[in-house]
């Protein structure tokens, strides 16, 4: 039998020195940033019923989650996600708290990504719900919260707005299948111009067809709002309102993100469209292909649990950043050892009064563990400690 | 921030009809044409640099976010899936996916498993499993024609350009699966970060095809 005892599993690593520093240096940052703000902090449960994901199978398929059964037969996923388990909770131990309620959660998620495409199965993740108000401080709230966590990393961002209720409405006026509207949801999320063009002829030419295939083009800045308002079709009142609520959003969020960021919008985002309720954003940094911030209002889904409450979050891939921070080189130092204590024979106890001491100067001290002199200043020697003290001589 | 646009070119004929495309917008391709055995080559007035690689690895280093934009094929794309937008069809590499059984087969008769054999296992199993049909999917490396000719497959999915090896190795396309034709494709995060240099290489792209 082959025995796997010398590696961990694919897609899973251990982090070492460095890259455990910048990571938890980058979770530091940001549980400051969101506990600055009144957000408190939940764990959930590393295992969870199958049935808390099965609810919104088509974010979780059962393909992507790591299962097993727990000792009744019942199946048990490893959480490949924490909203839903912060919803499972709102909807039932925290269903008389006052609202809103502000959370945050630091922890990992699991899905089993596609092999060898140099994807972690193992991700930490960390994010805040605002559960209670749909009131647009709510949405601000939480965007400026996202926009501050990209900031404190010092690197150039975009945080990008979008707004799920644009394309909701145009395709509610067309008359579609579920699995038709799913194949115009997926062509606008991929901006595959051809093929949405020729999908779309297939229902006729008419404003809502014409909206639908400008949708994934209406990226960039503030232009682009006017540009969406000469295409949506004249008797859409709901859209304008959106644009015009997305227009106050986006001038707010510019005027808050300041130098160092930008704000941009895309109207054709359209993921997760029966999660997501109203605006939705994603966050990029430069040097990573793929987003690191990725939220918006999800007033439907804590329902499902059976408390109508809306809410309104985002997650940070706090590996991804991590990763950028190790790429651009900017490692942090690993803590210098100041001075190492030499017990002589009979002097252990004053070698560990002596290092406390020393700690208690600010010093970071080790004590040797061998009884050779020699080897210790080889060691000291070795790894750069300039200091050695020996108990028993100077005391 | 300053690096050129990257853009991986699937090695062979997409790469010269690529370097076609960008001589006729007016880019220098000079070092692309004579590359040697260098892999990655400046295109010098448009800021570009232009990446070699094979089909699949074009997704891959787009995906990745370390090429900005790729050249690939429809048929790729199929069978890898993968996370980027999109954007033009550039019109050259035109060829069909098809089913193509022995000549003279009646493939959807009985009940039995068909077993198909194929390159593209992706591609073959999501066209019967939208028809409801069960299959056996072999995946064959090399010449698939050979598969049902020795009795290992009822029938084939694979590239159709001209149908001459099917038509004489007595195979026949029995239906088309999809239209293929190659692809510009755009890293997601890429098309955000470097929106007006990108937008401008694809702006010019399209006045240049067809």
């Amino acid at each position: 039998m082959k025995n796997y005892d010398l590696i961990t599993p694919e897609g899973t690593r251990d982090l070492l020195f460095e890259e455990c520093i910048i990571r938890r240096g980058v979770e530091n940052v940001l549980t400051g940033i969101f506990s600055g703000r009144g957000y408190t902090e939940m764990i959930t449960s590393g295992l969870e019923f199958y049935d808390v994901f099965s609810l919104n199978s088509r974010y979780f398929p059962q393909e992507n989650l790591y299962k097993l059964t727990d000792t009744k037969g019942r199946l048990i996923v490893i959480r490949p996600d924490s909203t839903m388990p912060i919803a499972r909770v709102i909807a039932t131990r925290l269903r008389d708290a006052v609202l809103p309620l502000r959370l945050y959660y630091r922890q990992n998620v699991y899905r089993t990504g596609p092999l060898l495409k140099g994807r972690s199965d193992e991700i930490m993740q960390a994010g805040i719900e605002l559960v209670g108000s749909d009131s647009e401080m709510a949405d601000l709230e939480v965007i400026s919260t996202a926009v501050e966590s990209l900031k404190s990393l010092d690197m150039e961002f975009s945080i990008e707005l979008g707004h799920i209720g644009i394309f909701k409405e145009l395709v509610s006026r067309l008359d579609v299948s579920r699995r038709e509207r799913e194949k115009i949801r997926r062509l606008i999320e991929n901006k595959d111009f051809p093929a949405l063009n020729d999908y779309l002829d297939t229902f006729g030419r008419t404003p809502v067809t014409d909206a639908l295939k400008r949708l994934p083009a209406l990226f960039g800045g503030e232009e682009v709002f006017d540009r969406a308002e000469e295409l949506i079709p004249d008797d859409s009142l709901n859209i304008r309102r959106i644009l015009s609520y997305m227009r106050e959003i986006y001038s707010v969020a510019s005027e808050f993100c300041g130098e160092g960021g930008n704000i941009s919008v895309d109207l054709g985002i359209v993921n997760k469209t029966d999660y997501y309720t109203g605006i939705v954003f994603k966050g990029y940094l430069e040097g990573h292909g793929d987003e690191v911030v990725s939220g918006g209002r999800y007033d439907g889904l804590i329902a499902e649990f059976g408390y109508d409450v809306p809410a309104v979050g985002f997650a940070v891939n706090i590996d991804a950043i991590s990763k950028v921070i190790e790429k651009n080189g900017i490692l942090p130092a690993l803590p210098r050892i100041d001075a190492i204590v030499f017990a002589r024979e009979g002097f252990e106890a004053d070698a560990f009064r002596k290092a406390q001491e020393l700690r208690e100067q600010g010093l970071v001290v080790e004590t040797a563990l061998s009884g050779d002199i020699d080897s210790v200043r080889e060691y000291a020697r070795e790894r750069k400690i300039a200091r050695i003290v020996i108990a028993g001589e100077e005391m | 921030m300053n690096r050129p646009v990257r853009i991986a070119l699937t090695k062979g004929r997409l790469e010269k009809d690529t370097v076609d495309l960008l001589e006729k917008i007016g880019f220098d391709c000079t070092a692309v044409r004579e590359k040697g055995r260098r892999l990655i080559l400046p295109v010098p007035d448009g800021n570009l640099e232009a990446v070699l690689a094979k089909a699949n690895d074009v997704i891959t280093y787009v995906e990745h976010g370390v090429c900005d934009m790729g050249v690939v094929g429809k048929d790729t794309i199929m069978e890898m899936k993968g996370k980027f937008f999109e954007l033009v069809d550039l019109g050259f590499g035109r060829c069909k996916f098809a089913l193509a059984t022995k000549k003279g087969n009646d493939f959807y008769s009985g009940y039995g498993i068909k077993t198909i054999a194929t390159k593209y296992p992706n591609v073959a199993r999501s066209f019967f499993e939208k028809k409801g049909m069960d299959t056996e999917i072999i995946k064959i490396e090399g010449s698939v024609e050979l598969a049902p000719l020795l009795g290992l497959a009822d029938g084939i999915v694979d590239i159709v350009e001209t149908g001459t090896t099917l038509r004489e190795n007595g195979l026949e396309v029995i239906e088309n699966v999809a239209d293929i034709s190659a692809r510009l494709i755009v890293n997601t995060v890429s098309l955000k970060m470097r929106q007006a240099e990108i937008e401008r290489l694809v702006k010019l792209i399209e006045s240049n095809i067809n």
